[in-house]
């Protein structure tokens, strides 16, 4: 296991339209590492989601974020997935017209290059994929998030992070709106694409999908700022507290 | 109405706003109708091995002119397309109960200065087929005129698509669905560099059901001008018009729709949907969609329209996903296209389609 930690963001300030939404956020994630990122609604974790994955909207008016030693504010989105970083959304964007199979197959040439596996390894690696998180075929025909579920858009969320094999997850509230089999389908599913080696962030609200995806370190956001960072222990005190004792 | 009896249409004419008569006409001249070549045609069956039994493409007899031309008296394209075929026309005949399993392309050839071609469609009852046809050649002026009737109870998906190479063409179709008809019609335009294109379907016997979808590629400094009708006449009639432009370069691209609802044609239910996709800021998109109720009781009819560029959003999500900028408008604007492309037919035909328009893709990316 490297001692370099994957993700170093130091005292981060990040703006979007003049407002002030991230004020000096530090975090560090070492390899082999799930940390959980939790706060009311409004108070800057999609905000930070979206900026370590390059969201155009948001500008970073201060701080560094280094992805394994590299400035990963001068990097593209593409960029940064194509080295390792994945992001699950929150609301996923529907594409009518794109078949999922066929995104599939041309995110995994887009992500892995030369490493692309061939049709028939991909199949392969698709069919274990959707196996793990009982996916049926049909799901292949359908267009992209275009009529989906709730539940759907999440367990395809975590399809793409299973085929992707990032260095680095970033999980938007993956766990909203699913139901307890849902839930724990899609927990198996960020086990399976954890290894020693890459590191995860997980953003929720509630404290259940901790209960299947073990977090080595808990932090709480409140307006733009880490207020408190522990271990699982700060989850199970925030479900029973809530945030107010934070504040 | 012969075409020597009508007169020039007017600018202030709906169908006639953004596309003149004289800018169409092969030679600008009204009363002019030029001598045309005769297009070619052939039939095949779109898979190795499969078979077109029970289709025959034939010359035409009166008994078939009387029977299936009889569409647009009094419209000036279908009167000049049939001037200028001279009284030539060819059947393309399905027979009643005719079972195809593979889909059937017919060629149609256009060379020439001027090349023309009058296309009667005679689909038999309860028929069920899926039929390409591929318009293409270098004719500098090219005039299509397709009338016909889809029998009783037939299941038919009927695609149209227009790959000329630069010349103009002029296109009309007037087609009537029989009782309980199942029809998908599509219509694809890649090819040409002014396009004037007016489809009707009457649904005349209750209980049919029409799906027309449209994919249509505008690039360079091509002027494609689509006109849709449906006229409901007859109860328990459905259609939907869905249209999907990608207008790149400096192109001009106008989709029109007239959805009319006659009195009697109880239960009706129909919707038209226009939605372009601007690519450059020098390329122009029209979408005007029209209805005409005169029935009270019917299930629904609704339109609508959206113009715009590839959404920011659907680029974020596929960069995130290791796709580059060029890549992922280049993915966006083959999804905006095939989300109308794969309601035309089944997977076969999908996947005939997409081919034929990979190369012509390339041009817009």
């Amino acid at each position: 296991m490297s001692n370099e930690p994957i993700l170093r963001i130091a005292d981060l300030h990040v703006c979007i339209d003049d407002t002030q939404i991230l004020k000096g956020v530090s975090l560090e994630i070492m390899p082999g590492e799930v940390h959980a990122l939790m706060g009311r609604n409004g108070s800057g974790k999609s905000t930070l989601a979206n900026v370590l994955m390059g969201h155009p909207a948001y500008e970073i008016t201060g701080g560094t974020i280094e992805f394994l030693g590299e400035d990963l504010a001068e990097m593209e989105p593409w960029e940064r997935a194509r080295a390792g970083v994945f992001l699950s959304f929150q609301y996923p964007q529907a594409v009518p017209g794109l078949q999922v199979g066929n995104f599939l197959r041309k995110t995994v040439q887009a992500l892995r290059g030369d490493d692309s596996p061939s049709a028939r390894e991909f199949r392969q690696e698709l069919n274990n994929a959707m196996s793990e998180l009982d996916v049926s075929k049909q799901f292949l025909g359908r267009y992209v998030n275009d009529g989906f579920s709730g539940g759907e858009k999440k367990r395809f969320e975590i399809l793409q992070l299973l085929l992707s094999k990032p260095k680095l997850a970033v999980l938007d509230e993956t766990d909203s709106g699913l139901d307890i089999d849902a839930l724990q389908t899609v927990a198996k599913g960020i086990n399976a694409s954890m290894g020693s080696e890459s590191g995860c962030l997980i953003i929720t609200h509630y404290q259940r999908i901790l209960d299947h995806v073990n977090p080595s370190h808990v932090h709480i956001m409140i307006d733009g700022e880490f207020v408190k960072s522990g271990g699982p222990e700060l989850a199970l005190a925030v479900e029973e507290k809530g945030y107010e004792w934070l504040s | 109405m012969p075409y020597s009896e009508l007169e020039e249409p007017s600018r202030a004419d709906h169908l006639w706003r953004y596309t003149s008569w004289k800018r169409i006409h092969p030679s600008g001249q009204f009363h002019e109708v030029p001598k045309a070549a005769k297009a070619t045609l052939s039939l095949r069956s779109l898979e190795e091995g499969g078979k077109t039994d029970g289709v025959t493409l034939e010359v035409a007899s009166e008994e078939d002119l009387e029977r299936l031309a009889v569409s647009g008296s009094s419209d000036i394209s279908t009167q000049f397309l049939r001037a200028i075929a001279d009284g030539d026309a060819m059947v393309l005949r399905v027979q009643r109960k005719a079972r195809l399993d593979s889909p059937v392309q017919l060629d149609i050839e256009c060379e020439g200065d001027i090349c023309a071609l009058h296309l009667l469609v005679d689909v038999g009852d309860m028929a069920e087929m899926e039929l390409i046809t591929r318009i293409s050649g270098n004719a500098s002026w090219v005039g299509i005129l397709r009338q016909g009737r889809f029998g009783d109870g037939c299941n038919f998906n009927d695609v149209v698509i227009n790959q000329i190479g630069d010349g103009r063409i002029l296109r009309t179709d007037g087609l009537y669905l029989g009782r309980d008809a199942q029809i998908r019609c599509g219509a694809i335009g890649s090819g040409s560099s002014r396009c004037k294109s007016d489809l009707r379907y009457t649904m005349d016997q209750s209980g049919s059901s029409l799906k027309v979808n449209g994919s249509i590629l505008s690039a360079e400094g091509m002027h494609n001008d689509y006109h849709v009708e449906i006229f409901h006449l007859a109860p328990e009639t459905y259609s939907r018009l869905n249209w999907h432009s990608a207008c790149a370069g400096k192109s001009r691209t106008i989709g029109t729709g007239m959805l009319r609802i006659e009195e009697g044609a109880k239960g009706a239910d129909a919707a038209q949907l226009f939605h372009n996709l601007l690519l450059s800021k020098d390329a122009e998109a029209d979408s005007i969609p029209e209805l005409e109720v005169s029935e009270n009781d019917v299930v629904g009819c609704g339109h609508g329209t959206a113009n715009g560029p590839v959404d920011d959003e659907q680029m974020f999500y596929l960069s995130t996903r290791g796709f580059n900028e060029p890549q992922a408008r280049s993915v966006l604007i083959a999804a905006h296209l095939n989300s109308t492309l794969s309601e035309m037919g089944s997977t076969v035909v999908h996947e005939h389609l997409l081919h034929s328009l990979t190369n012509d893709l390339s041009t817009i990316m």
